[in-house]
């Protein structure tokens, strides 16, 4: 165990009678890019404050380094924290402000100017020391506040999150800096978010929260393969639900009948279903191949509602029995013919399908 | 103007309007300042004088309200500000609940009538004073700390308002964000806080200031038997005018002016400052004008201009003219005595005098003040309200002009 | 006192003990010694009797309603029409200046927010602001020097040949009526300035595009924003008003007295603090009444004053 460890003990939080935050129970290491994933109001800038000390857990413990932290302000806690909304101070220097930490611990004018100097060299951003904030861009604006952050020399940075005011362009590059600057820095990162692309690329580890509950944890790929809960396939990247009833089970092979007739899938963590269990089938709209040939499994009928064109692919809506659904394909140049009404048959493999128990869809 | 949302002849007409009323009566009250006839007012004309400024610097009674009057102001603004961001940032901190109560409590003191503030406080402090068995020299019996206590009940929370006003648009993941960092709550107050409020504690004080100074209703009864500078120029205006009235405002309105133009000139460089639109700007852009738009060169420029049309003004002559105003009056009260006597001795006569063009009470401007009988000194027909309001005839047909005779 | 303390420990929480210190004694002391306590005493003081000061304390000293029965009653036990009159009257003028000031105020909010632009909207805040920068007493007085026998509005009249005497202004009580609309100008156009400005511009141009005629946009669009900030406005110009007593002193006909005179004259000329103190609580108590009366009809409450 490190000082930069966190370890969150049956934590729950709760205003009145609303849970915000229901026993969270996990241990984040030392020098990790941990991300909360899930939509707003699902409790995790709740928990980000519970951690940085804004509020106390109603019930469990934060540990940080091995340390409880009940009653440690949060001035006093080893976090430094980036908000959503930056909160760099208005009325002094970019200089003054990534100084601050160190003003407020005493260290003499002429010190505080040479590791502010130090710092905006660390987020290439030399020689703005003097501007005001406002004269600042808005991605050098996410750097300073970032340097600020780490002027406190913490052992974990809490960021909540920092990219939603950036255009998209940015957001992108801001990325890769923030995952360059981790790496470079060693701390532990925990980073908030809703935007699935950005916890996918950045982290080591996601814990994906649904209204107060943490539905899964693991790495990017498991979570985005592998989903436990029907909450965190629908929510992580975009995926085709088609409800049914399981028909049958051998050994990891479920098959369901739905309303497309029968489908073929992956049981999640080798779980085991009795027949006529409601399940979801999940399968990405990258996995779903256009085939002409109807007899193989999970093949389905149906036609066209529209297509949108998205430069890179093409996502193809169709609609089958009253599923809706859609197809992602690789643009190759050219047009495929596929008009509003057009029949397609497409196939995919069973092992890209996973079968989950019936369960609240993400943006349901 | 935007003709869409009502703009046009109408809306400009309506506001020339407007502003005649709101400036009319100020603009009016000015030129009496500069006119001899020793009761404001601009008809007739006599002479131009600044003779009435003399009479004001010259009033020591005023003076020395005046005196008073900063003294309270200061003590007032010393006291309102801070009391009024306390009141401010309770509010901002506490539940919805008790900030409701808590700013009921707090603004009513601006809605009770400023008479009720001046009786409960003189009556409560002088309670007060009996109970610890105080005797009438004591503080609780003095005018200057009964008007502190009794302005500063309610000009606090004007001071409480502008800093409502300001916190509104504080943002307090400022002050989160500062805890993070590892600054105390106390740091964070002073250097994040404080600092974004600073520019409201300016123009509270300022508010403040001016509101003590110019208050009536509450400092009447809490100044016990003292004045200030205001009670003495209610007073004043009550018990009989003169011109030198209106020479107070002819001052006041140009400090008011001057400070207007050079806070204007102050906000308009920095906001171009700010928006670092200085090299663009017509104005700011060229070395001459720029200068010449500082705050502080617009304030030399007022001032140099002021004065030296002050001091003009002051060599002018007014004596000649008044000697003039004065035989010309004379030649009129002789000439009406005459006709008068002509008009008595046709009355003995007892021969109606129909055409007579001056016989009988003429339907002039000079109504009834020459009736018979009005030449009587005190008696001035045509103002009945004659002790307390003065009228121009009281004024200029006064007792002292008629006795030569 | 846990009450208390559960407001104080979030605030030292927050801004450190010092602040929450001076915050907690500052309000304290303002709340207790500034405005609950002399209204309480007030109150307490409208119920004695007016005693010489050796008899004060002693067994004289009683509780009475004698102060409040003069109002009703006088000495002599007819009812006090004169100063029932004198109370009615000035909050029947109180009423009328505050309507006067709603009607001429609220075209020049409007005006103000979405007509006037850069350099003119500057201007007309400037010229807002400056002529209440004027001593009010100076501002009474200029009202007398215009409404006076020989005022401006005199020699025009006559000059005109609208009418031959000087018409006296200040015994018909029009000097102190244009007196107290002009004072208190300012405290209207800005509440109705406030709320109308939060008018997005787009609603008016939609509803006169949807052929809504000015009356209907006003009345449909404008006027139901503009509330809370009309209510605001003639809530405090309406208790000034009623509470005024420079300008009914100054401008006022020598026979029609202003409610707050009376009180003056209990305190100032008959040295009666009791009797004044009632007539103040009396004051303070029809005042409030009636404003509470009209916020409750027009659905207002008093946490939107002064915004």
């Amino acid at each position: 165990m490190t000082t930069k460890d966190i370890v969150l003990d049956h934590v729950s939080i709760r205003f009145g009678s609303y849970t915000a935050v229901d026993n969270a129970h996990l241990t984040i290491q030392g020098g990790e890019f941990f991300s909360f994933l899930g939509p707003s109001g699902c409790g995790k800038t709740t928990l980000l404050r519970c951690v940085s000390g804004f509020s106390e857990p109603t019930e469990g413990r934060v540990l940080i380094g091995g340390k409880d932290m009940k009653g440690v302000g949060p001035n006093k806690r080893p976090t430094a924290l980036i908000f959503q909304n930056l909160a760099l101070f208005p009325l002094m220097s970019v200089a003054e402000n990534i100084a601050f930490p160190l003003e407020v611990r005493g260290v003499s004018r002429k010190e505080r100017r040479k590791r502010a100097d130090e710092l905006l060299d660390m987020i290439a951003l030399p020689g703005v020391g003097d501007k005001k904030v406002h004269e600042l861009s808005g991605g050098q604006r996410q750097r300073v506040a970032i340097a600020r952050a780490l002027a406190v020399e913490p052992d974990i940075l809490l960021l909540d999150e920092p990219l939603s005011a950036l255009d998209l362009k940015l957001r992108h590059h801001m990325r890769t800096e923030l995952r360059a600057i981790q790496q470079r820095v060693g701390l532990t990162f925990i980073y908030i978010t809703h935007d699935q692309g950005e916890a996918l690329t950045m982290s080591d580890r996601i814990a994906v929260m649904n209204a107060g509950v943490i539905e899964q944890i693991g790495d990017p790929e498991s979570v985005y393969n592998r989903p436990k809960t029907s909450f965190v396939a629908s929510f992580v990247g975009e995926t085709n639900a088609i409800e049914g009833k399981v028909v049958l089970q051998s050994g990891e092979m479920v098959t369901l009948e739905t309303p497309l007739g029968p489908l073929q899938g992956k049981a999640a963590g080798g779980r085991r279903y009795k027949n006529g269990d409601s399940c979801y089938l999940f399968i990405r709209p990258e996995q779903m191949e256009l085939k002409a040939d109807a007899e193989a499994p999970n093949t389905i009928a149906a036609s066209v509602t529209k297509e949108e064109f998205e430069g890179n692919s093409r996502i193809l809506f169709v609609s089958a029995n009253g599923v809706d659904m859609r197809v992602t394909r690789v643009n190759r140049g050219g047009s495929d013919g596929m008009v509003t009404g057009h029949a397609v048959t497409f196939a995919f493999d069973p092992a890209h399908a996973t079968v989950l128990p019936h369960g609240q869809l993400a943006g349901a | 103007m935007n003709k869409g949302t009502g703009g046009g002849p109408i809306a400009a007409g309506y506001s020339l309007l407007f502003f005649a009323f709101l400036f009319g009566p100020l603009i009016i009250m000015v030129i009496t300042a500069f006119n001899s006839s020793s009761f404001p007012r601009i008809t007739p004309w006599e002479c131009f004088t600044t003779e009435w400024f003399d009479e004001l610097f010259g009033n020591e009674r005023l003076m020395a309200g005046l005196v008073n009057s900063v003294i309270i102001g200061i003590g007032v603004v010393a006291i309102s500000v801070p009391v009024g961001l306390a009141g401010a940032l309770a509010l901002s901190e506490v539940g919805p609940k008790v900030r409701a109560a808590l700013y009921t409590v707090l603004i009513t003191p601006i809605l009770i009538p400023g008479v009720v503030l001046g009786i409960s406080t003189i009556v409560f402090w002088g309670a007060l004073g009996r109970s610890v068995g105080a005797d009438y020299g004591s503080i609780f019996f003095d005018g200057m700390f009964l008007t502190l206590a009794g302005q500063v009940t309610f000009i606090a929370a004007y001071a409480m308002l502008v800093f409502l006003a300001r916190l509104q648009r504080f943002d307090p993941t400022l002050t989160e964000a500062a805890l993070d960092l590892g600054a105390t709550p106390g740091q964070a107050f002073r250097k994040i806080l404080l600092p974004f409020l600073s520019p409201a504690i300016g123009s509270a004080a300022f508010l403040t200031l001016l509101a003590s100074f110019e208050n009536y209703n509450t400092t009447v009864f809490t100044i016990l038997s003292g004045n200030t500078f205001t009670t003495t120029l209610a007073s004043k205006v009550r018990h009989g005018t003169d011109p030198s009235l209106s020479a107070l405002a002819v001052i006041i309105i140009a400090v008011t002016l001057i400070g207007a133009m050079v806070h204007e000139a102050y906000t308009r460089r920095a906001e171009v400052m700010r928006t670092g639109q200085a090299a663009r700007s017509k104005v700011y852009g060229n070395p001459v004008l720029s200068v010449l738009a500082h705050p502080a060169m617009v304030l030399v420029l007022l001032l140099g201009m002021g004065g030296s049309l002050a001091y003009k003004a002051s060599q002018i002559d007014a004596s000649v003219c008044k000697q003039q105003i004065l035989d010309e009056k004379r030649a009129l009260q002789e000439k009406l005595l005459e006709e008068q006597r002509e008009r008595i001795r046709t009355q003995k006569a007892g021969t109606p005098a129909p055409a007579a063009p001056s016989s009988g009470p003429a339907p002039s401007s000079f109504g009834g003040a020459f009736n018979p009988g009005s030449l009587a000194p005190g008696a001035a027909p045509a103002s009945p309200a004659a002790p307390q309001s003065p009228s121009g005839f009281g004024g200029a047909f006064a007792p002292g002009n008629l006795k030569p005779n | 006192m846990t009450a208390l303390r559960s407001l104080f420990q979030p605030m030292a929480a927050r801004h450190g003990l010092g602040a929450a210190c001076f915050i907690g004694i500052a309000v304290f002391v303002w709340v207790v010694f500034l405005i609950v306590l002399p209204q309480i005493s007030m109150l307490d003081y409208s119920f004695r009797l007016n005693l010489p000061k050796p008899d004060i304390g002693g067994p004289l000293d009683v509780y009475t309603l004698d102060n409040y029965a003069y109002f009703f009653s006088g000495n002599d036990g007819q009812l006090n029409t004169l100063d029932i009159g004198i109370l009615v009257k000035t909050l029947v003028a109180a009423v009328f200046v505050t309507l006067i000031d709603i009607v001429i105020c609220y075209p020049i909010a409007y005006i103000l927010a979405h007509s006037a632009t850069g350099v003119a909207a500057r201007l007309m805040v400037i010229g807002l602001i400056v002529p209440f920068w004027v001593n009010e007493i100076l501002r009474a007085f200029a009202f007398r020097v215009l409404f006076g026998a020989t005022g401006l509005i005199n020699s025009l009249g006559m000059g005109a040949g609208l009418w031959d005497q000087p018409v006296d202004f200040i015994r018909a009580d029009v000097a102190l009526y244009s007196g107290l609309t002009y004072a208190y100008i300012l405290l209207m156009v800005f509440p109705i300035f406030n709320a109308v400005e939060a008018l997005d511009r787009n609603q008016i141009e939609a509803a006169r595009d949807m052929g809504a005629s000015w009356w209907r946009v006003h009345w449909r669009v404008v006027l139901p924003i503009a509330k809370p900030g009309i209510a605001s406005g003639a809530t405090m110009v309406f208790m000034l008003t009623a509470g005024a007593l420079a300008a009914p002193q100054i401008l006022g006909g020598p026979s029609n007295l202003w409610f707050t005179q009376l009180i003056y004259q209990w305190f100032n000329e008959s040295a009666n603090w009791q009797r004044g103190s009632a007539y103040a609580v009396i004051l303070l108590l029809v005042c409030i009444g009636f404003v509470m009366m009209l916020m409750r009809v027009f659905k207002v409450s008093i946490g939107e004053i002064g915004r």
